[in-house]
């Protein structure tokens, strides 16, 4: 029976990626970065679409939430996780209501006289059946995908305009993302780059490696000398984990330090963020928040004794408050933080918001 | 469904390895062959015994699986059922998961050297395997480990069997077992192991020479190693171990190999590792900081909220100070969950309790103003209020009523009882078995978890719990009566490991410094094989007495070791006469008066005289054993003057004939301190009463 065994594959490829998500990250973060993580989700999803069994819409949606939220508790702090899957989901309702022919616009623009009356869209509605559904959300999966791919090149792309010669620029850290920023925007112009170590997992040395290998200025201090550094830096240019749904950050440990040093020297706080970082969530959901590994880095096991008398914690990620940010950059351009809930609405449905 | 093998693969273990489409397979040991978690493990399987609310083999299968291996062997003796149910019922099982499990039970397995064995019968690994326990629980990425290894049996074929992981962690840390303690002395370069020595009760430690007259010159001798007990096995292991049918653990095989070395040509490496976190949990002192270790996260990414057994409803949360909570827990006003307490679903605890370094099981009840620091309670456990449990394992069911005072130490097995306002001292055990069940069934000696509990079910012959141990309404029977009960106390023992005593390991660490430090020295490279040998002779020599054994066995004994040792007859002599006189330093220790040394000694001469009179029969024999005595007594020469009333003995019990004391005495001074020595007054006293008698005897014999 090919279909069964089709399913059986599936299944398995779903596990296989459970459990790298459960496993990911020994400490330094995640081994792939957020956007391979959500490229492999998304293509995961448009495995589920065309081969899970369903009839309708809802069917379908239902078969992704369950889905979806296995994938966001192997993993609570990899946001990405669950942002792609709202995003399927609302390519799954965009695609209904095309199907239907009403109007995508209709369904976006809820006014609060709109919410109260209608009683919200009933699941009813996703009954129908539509033959050319399948394809058509897999169609859109497939933009998501290409989306996907070319963000870092899009934010890349925007550099210039933020980056000016003889600057000094601050990053903390290593992102993917502000690499391939800083590095576009040296090929036209010189400027200087401060890296923070960014203890205890010190990517910030990877970081600056890799930005000296292209020639550009680079100077790597420790995280203690941010705030005495800062007078001299025209801008820092910063990557996150997750942007919040208040427009505030959840960034490597050590980001807080830099935003309020930042804000102290009125410097400008720049935030590279790819669109699929943004996230429903809320800074006050305690549990899934934080990411503690573990304490190995910051006292080794091998120390002995004195282990048995202290504990030791290892957290990974800071919260940054969304006042401290000045500029976000994604894929789609430059939003204040005050902005972000509109994006939000934008990227995703608000019935979604929890899975 | 090994077939699917290549789709789990982890990137860097794959590289340029040609035997890459074998999947990587594991044999994993789920009985400890031991009896350490006794009363607790008569009902549940060491395995299975929960840690961290999560079942222990889960731990080492999932370390398996993350290592990308792709079949496992689980081997299960002891309540080989429960085994089989609980991974039937688990991830593992299923069909989708990567590790395709296997699970082989008998009930003939009585140690690792058998399952072993049974894996080459069977015929079961074609490649490299892991080889780990059921109790072991880590989060080293082996794969490193691995590659050397194969990128050393490719490089010279099949001459490395076995790479051993061990964890860098220096002395005094607390989770190191201090049974399993180690010395290792290896080479830097290659990373073999030269000499591997359990370092557990011994003051001194011996290196054999040839270790540092070996090719290589940088080698380590290192005590600052945890034994993972991971270990990364050839084909060949197995069926090393079918061709020495003696090799029971993997330190007789250890041994084996190093001892073999140049016969067999087969090699043991180590690999050592910083990062991650490997541990066995050998023993309830282990539980405790693997236990510990894992609520402070140090397993991370097995850590209690990661769920990653994937069980419904197993799933909690962690917050600040590592204090994880379950689904459906309820706390009373005013208690406290300090730091490092792990509580499972459907657990209530009342008001004002103060609990910290804890952890709580499924579905427990826990009173008022309780103080719970260290505790490890299972699942359905029920406590009252007033009650104060301090570095205690409650099992499963057990309930504790009011006031009750549990000290450190304390174990309740199964379903026992306890109070109301008792105070438990250090170190009790309480089991709803009896006690002397338990020493019938002692018969069997080889020391597995494996008991018959049929027959322990036909003895229903309750006997009435004992109030004054286990309080008014208490249910079980202590362990432990008295501490002056020396079999209780090696239990108690047992369950908790050796922490009481942490000197020995310092001196024996300093011992180690030094005698590494002088590896100069020059000693003939046989001293090894001379020393083991004494060392066995000792043994034997102690047992007999502990056992009452007839010489004639001990005389067949030493005999099997003469062999076994290539020790000449003469040695055998020397180092007997050795060991007898030295016997009462050995038990006793060194500060004697010689009153005291010859009190104990004589006794002994006369119990194993039968012993020498087998091996002095020839003139020679009888000057090598008074050269023996006589270079002793030249190095302990406090005590020279009870060497008269050796000699004395020994004559008396013939086993020296007084010619040979004679002539002994007239010629055998080669130097000035054994000149000096038969100037001892006793013993020119002693040479005289000899020659008279002599003189005597010939008379009468004329």
């Amino acid at each position: 029976m090919p279909g069964a065994d089709k399913e059986a594959d599936l299944t398995e490829r779903i596990e296989a990626f459970l459990a790298d998500l459960k496993r990911g990250g020994c400490g330094t973060g995640p081994i792939r970065g957020s956007g391979e993580t959500a490229r492999e989700t998304t293509a995961l999803l448009r495995k589920v679409t065309a081969q899970a069994r369903w009839s309708s819409a809802g069917d379908l949606m239902e078969i992704i939430r369950k889905e979806g939220r296995r994938m966001t508790a192997a993993q609570p702090s990899e946001t990405t996780v669950g942002n792609m899957v709202l995003r399927v989901l609302k390519i799954i309702r965009e695609e209904y209501a095309r199907s239907r022919g009403s109007s995508e616009e209709t369904d976006q623009q809820e006014s609060l006289h709109k919410l109260l009356t209608s009683g919200g869209l009933s699941e009813e509605n996703f009954r129908q059946h539509f033959v050319h559904l399948k394809a058509n959300v897999i169609e859109a999966i497939n933009e998501l995908l290409t989306e996907l791919d070319g963000t870092t090149d899009n934010i890349a792309m925007q550099a210039l305009e933020h980056i000016h010669s003889n600057e000094v620029i601050m990053t903390v850290g290593r992102s993917r993302t502000v690499e391939a920023f800083l590095k576009d925007a040296a090929r036209k112009r010189k400027f200087h780059v401060i890296v923070a170590e960014c203890a205890p997992f010190c990517q910030g040395h990877e970081m600056a490696t890799n930005l000296s290998k292209t020639g550009i200025e680079t100077t790597v201090i420790a995280d203690a000398a941010i705030f005495a550094v800062m007078s001299r830096v025209n801008k820092v240019i910063i990557g996150t984990q997750t942007v919040l749904a208040n427009g505030g950050l959840r960034a490597v440990n050590g980001t807080h330090t830099v935003a309020l040093a930042a804000r102290h020297h009125s410097t400008p706080l720049i935030v590279c963020a790819p669109m699929f970082k943004l996230s429903p969530q809320f800074p006050n959901e305690e549990d899934t928040f934080h990411k503690f590994v573990s304490p190995h880095e910051v006292l080794p096991f091998t120390e002995g004794e004195i282990l048995s008398k202290v504990n030791v914690h290892c957290p990974v990620f800071d919260y940054v408050p969304p006042e401290l940010i000045t500029l976000f950059i994604s894929n789609i351009g430059g939003n204040a933080p005050s902005y972000i809930y509109r994006l939000m609405s934008e990227l995703y449905h608000p019935e979604d918001h929890d899975l | 469904m090994s077939s699917r093998g290549g789709k789990q693969k982890k990137g860097n273990v794959t590289s340029e390895q040609e035997e890459e489409e074998q999947p990587l397979q594991a044999v994993l040991v789920a009985d400890s062959f031991n009896r350490r978690f006794f009363p607790i493990s008569k009902d549940q399987p060491r395995a299975l015994l929960p840690l961290g609310n999560v079942a222990m083999i889960d731990y080492t299968l999932e370390f398996l699986t993350s290592t990308g291996v792709q079949e496992t062997f689980v081997f299960c003796c002891w309540m080989s059922n429960k085994i089989k149910d609980h991974l039937l019922k688990s991830k593992w099982c299923r069909p989708t998961s990567p590790n395709v499990v296997h699970i082989i039970t008998s009930d003939l397995y009585r140690s690792l050297g058998d399952v072993l064995r049974d894996v080459d019968a069977k015929n079961l690994v074609r490649n490299d395997f892991i080889l780990v326990y059921g109790d072991v629980v880590s989060n080293i990425d082996v794969s490193q480990a691995l590659q050397e290894h194969r990128h050393r049996r490719k490089v010279d074929k099949n001459i490395s069997v076995m790479t051993m992981v061990f964890k860098e962690s220096s002395p005094g840390h607390k989770s190191r077992c201090e049974e399993d303690d180690v010395i290792v002395a290896m080479d830097s370069k290659s990373k073999r192991v030269l000499h591997y020595q359990k370092t557990q009760g011994l003051k001194k430690l011996q290196f054999p020479m040839n270790i540092f007259q070996h090719g290589s010159d940088e080698f380590e001798v290192r005590h600052d190693l945890l034994d993972c007990h991971i270990s990364i096995c050839s084909p060949q292991v197995a069926e090393l171990f079918t061709d020495n049918f003696d090799y029971q653990t993997r330190s007789d095989f250890v041994r084996g190999i190093l001892v073999n070395e140049e016969i067999l040509g087969n090699q043991i490496h180590l690999y050592v590792t910083q990062d991650g976190y490997g541990a066995r949990v050998s023993n309830l002192q282990m539980y405790d900081s693997v236990s510990s270790d894992m609520v402070r996260r140090w397993v991370y990414p097995l850590t209690p909220e990661a769920n990653f057994t994937d069980q419904q409803g197993q799933g909690c949360t962690h917050s600040r100070h590592n204090v994880y909570r379950g689904a459906e827990v309820s706390l009373g006003q005013g208690s406290q969950m300090e730091e490092n307490v792990l509580i499972g679903r459907d657990t209530s605890i009342g008001a004002n309790c103060r609990i910290s370094n804890s952890v709580i099981g499924n579905n427990c009840t826990i009173g008022d103003n309780v103080v719970l620091d260290r505790a490890y309670m299972w699942n359905n456990v029920h406590i009252s209020s007033n009650v104060e449990i301090h570095q205690s394992v409650v099992c499963d069911g057990a309930v504790v009523k009011e006031a009750v005072r549990l000290n450190k130490q304390c174990v309740l097995a199964y379903n026992v009882v306890i109070g109301p306002n008792l105070s438990l001292p250090e170190g009790t055990v309480v089991s709803m078995h009896h006690p002397e069940e338990e020493e019938e069934d002692d018969d069997d000696e080889f020391l597995s978890d494996d008991q018959e509990v049929g027959h322990s079910k036909d003895k229903t012959r309750q006997k009435a719990f004992n109030p004054a141990e286990v309080g008014p309404e208490g249910k079980g029977y202590i362990w432990k009566a008295s501490m002056d009960d020396t079999e209780d106390e090696e239990l108690a023992q047992c369950l908790w490991g050796l922490v009481l005593n942490p000197d020995p390991e310092s001196d024996s660490e300093s011992e180690a410094s030094e005698e590494s430090q002088d590896h100069s020295r020059s000693v003939s490279p046989e001293i090894d094989d001379v020393n083991a040998f004494q060392l066995e002779v000792l043994g034997t020599l102690q047992r007999g007495l502990e056992e009452n054994i007839v010489c004639d066995n001990l005389v067949l004994e030493i005999n099997s070791l003469k062999y076994a040792y290539n020790i000449t007859l003469k040695e055998v002599m020397q180092i007997l006469t050795r060991v007898v006189l030295e016997y009462p330093f050995q038990q006793q220790g060194t500060q004697l008066t010689t009153l005291q040394y010859t009190g104990s000694l004589l006794p002994l001469l006369k119990t194993w005289s039968p012993v020498f009179k087998n091996y002095i029969k020839r003139p020679q024999d009888h000057l090598d054993c008074l050269s023996a005595v006589e270079e002793l007594f030249l190095e302990q020469d406090t005590h020279q003057t009870a060497m008269v009333k050796v000699l004395m003995k020994m004559y008396q019990l013939e086993i020296l004939e007084e010619e040979a004391i004679l002539k002994w005495f007239s010629t055998g001074a080669t130097n000035d301190k054994s000149r000096q020595l038969r100037k001892n007054q006793g013993l020119q006293k002693f040479i005289k009463w000899l020659e008279e008698a002599e003189d005597e005897s010939s008379e009468e014999g004329e």
